[in-house]
């Protein structure tokens, strides 16, 4: 399906009764991130249990907008903020920018993907701003009503909500791949903005530079990932798993005592003490699944893992099981994975 | 301020925020809709450990620097900064409200009472923190802590390079990392992998015993931006189903559940 995508000029009208949710698209190096799509799409939804929700977007910096077409749903004004000195997260640059649209549209919901950049700019938001911050949140069906929103705490042993006590609020969203339905009155104005008037002083920290591992690509951001734990015996046999990884179009990922061992680098740490994943399919090898690197693996929607012990905590958040050695395996997965694809 | 000894040498005062978290053995329970933590042994949050080290570290360079111990907690937490300043701690500041924080915003803006309170004429020329603490993983009291205190600030370094003219640190992004400059004051939450803590020795516990930890009472008027309404312990087993071969497997997940 075609969806319209129009580019406008100036300033549209307004109703005063709507209540207004302002989604913040993230780029890098002019490309959307996928997690800001997916927050877009998580917001539309909302918008559609709501007669009086409008949406509004922001993207910072200059970006591919093409890549956009078709994946992202509903109807609302995306302000394009295009400026090459927003191309950089910068955090007063982008404070300054987000609250100048927030009064201005008089937005009382600012939304924002779970990513690093969200994690960095949000709270400092929230004490401008005072407005609430609900960092983190999995379910989100109601902020459309009550404003709350649920996340698990302590290693993923609990779960809470969280209500916001101020007037105007933040939401911060964990991963969820969405499939957005765009029907075919799916319409989103483009509208560039002007530069903002504020003055450009001497704002700290400046990025010296940004140096991008050679694949680009993160645990934190990976639709599939294959995970080693200490089980692996060495940072050698690693070496099948990025084979496996490669196969899968996935990336590596790495329990705790493997980082501790030198191994893999932080990077790749995923756990309480690493990153939080949420990949569409995440393979554990020799990883027991202790409850800080289960922590990290909640948003995973479907786990397979390996391990000789049957009895493997791990196996109790799995959906599909091997009992076996990964030494043993792996190999035979990986050929199997090899004739699968060329069968195809 | 930074100051420039005759010798050349400089001296810093470095503020580092600590918190307790429950250690990673603990078994979380819930009670009445809160977590029971009559159970559970609360331990120095472990990215804290990381602040510290980085703080003691940077003391040890400059001489004549002096860290300084920020928490807010119930007393309770005394302990928790005994063993801190066995690690190289200078002082301790434990700071009571006459009610507990309930929310991030509330603490840092505690931190940001004592932090003023505690440095009269100026600020710190560094507070270091936690990235987050392992049982919220909020990430919000550091930068919430920055913008009270209106000073330039970066989050989840993984390296920090400090130098009498400024302080050039490394953090992680999605793919990759940043590199940034600032200069003093400067407030940074730390990542692992920024250093590896040291242990204590019975001499620094023993020495530890006669360091002070300052009581600093305040009061709290402002209102917490966020409240908790309901918490329940999460169950997530799910039904794993064992497969015996490779190729079963491979045929599951894009067959059955269409992955690849």
């Amino acid at each position: 399906m075609k969806r319209l995508f129009s580019e406008l000029r100036g300033k549209r009208g307004g109703n005063k009764a709507m209540k207004r949710f302002l989604v913040f698209l993230e780029q890098r190096e002019g490309v959307v991130k996928q997690a800001s799509i997916d927050t877009w799409n998580r917001v539309q939804e909302l918008a559609t249990l709501r007669p009086d929700i409008t949406v509004t977007g922001l993207l910072a910096g200059p970006a591919d907008l093409l890549q956009l077409e078709g994946r992202m749903a509903g109807t609302g004004v995306l302000y394009l903020a295009s400026e090459a000195r927003f191309s950089i997260y910068n955090p007063e640059r982008y404070q300054r920018l987000i609250t100048d649209i927030m009064k201005r549209e008089a937005c009382s919901d600012l939304f924002f993907a779970d990513t690093v950049l969200s994690r960095d700019l949000a709270p400092r938001l929230s004490v401008r701003l005072q407005a609430s911050l609900l960092s983190g949140c999995s379910i989100v069906e109601d902020i459309a009503s009550e404003g709350s929103c649920t996340r698990a705490l302590y290693s993923g042993s609990v779960i809470a909500s969280f209500a916001p006590r101020r007037p105007l609020r933040i939401y911060t969203t964990s991963s969820r791949p969405t499939h957005p339905i765009i029907p075919s009155e799916a319409y989103i104005s483009l509208v560039r903005l002007e530069p903002p008037g504020f003055i450009e002083a001497a704002f700290l920290p400046v990025v010296r530079g940004l140096v991008m591992r050679e694949s680009g690509s993160d645990v934190a951001e990976a639709g599939i990932i294959v995970a080693g734990g200490r089980g692996m015996g060495s940072a050698e046999d690693f070496e099948q798993l990025e084979e496996l990884a490669r196969l899968l179009g996935g990336v590596v990922g790495a329990s705790r005592p493997v980082v501790d061992e030198g191994w893999r680098p932080h990077a790749e740490q995923i756990g309480q003490t690493g990153k939080t994943v949420a990949p569409a399919l995440y393979v554990a090898c020799a990883i027991s699944g202790a409850p800080q690197h289960l922590a990290g693996i909640g948003s995973a929607r479907k786990v397979v893992a390996i391990n000789s012990d049957p009895h493997a905590p791990i196996f109790d958040v799995a959906d599909y099981g091997i009992v076996g050695d990964v030494h043993l395996v792996l190999p035979k997965l990986i050929e199997g994975l090899q004739e699968f694809l060329k069968k195809r | 301020m930074v100051v420039q000894w005759l010798s050349g040498e400089t001296a810093m005062d470095i503020a580092v925020c600590l918190c307790q978290v429950p250690d990673t053995a603990s078994v979380i329970s819930v009670l009445d809709g809160a977590v029971d933590l009559s159970r559970v042994h609360e331990v120095m949050n472990p990215f804290d450990e990381y602040a510290l080290e980085e703080a003691v570290r940077l003391k040890e360079r400059f001489e004549g620097s002096v860290v300084t111990l920020f928490c807010a907690a119930p007393p309770s937490a005394k302990e928790m900064l005994r063993k801190a300043l066995a690690l190289g701690g200078d002082r301790a500041v434990l700071i009571s409200g006459t009610e507990e924080p309930s929310d991030p915003f509330q603490t840092a803006l505690l931190l940001s009472r004592a932090i003023s309170a505690c440095y009269a004429t100026a600020l710190p020329d560094l507070i270091l923190c936690g990235k987050h603490s392992t049982d919220f993983q909020s990430a919000q009291v550091p930068l919430m802590l920055a913008e009270l205190l209106d000073i330039a600030s970066v989050s989840a370094i993984i390296k920090l390079n400090a130098s009498t003219e400024g302080i050039q640190v490394e953090r992680e992004i999605e793919g990759g990392i940043e590199l940034l400059d600032l200069h003093y004051p400067a407030l940074f939450s730390v990542e692992k992998g920024l250093n590896v803590p040291r242990k204590t020795t019975i001499k620094a516990v023993i020495e530890a015993r006669k360091k002070p930890i300052e009581h600093l009472s305040l009061t709290l008027s402002e209102s917490p931006f966020v409240a908790i309404t309901a918490m329940k312990p999460l169950i997530r087993k799910k039904q794993c189903r064992f497969v015996s071969d490779a190729k079963e497997l491979i045929r599951l997940l894009s067959h059955e559940e269409a992955l690849f």
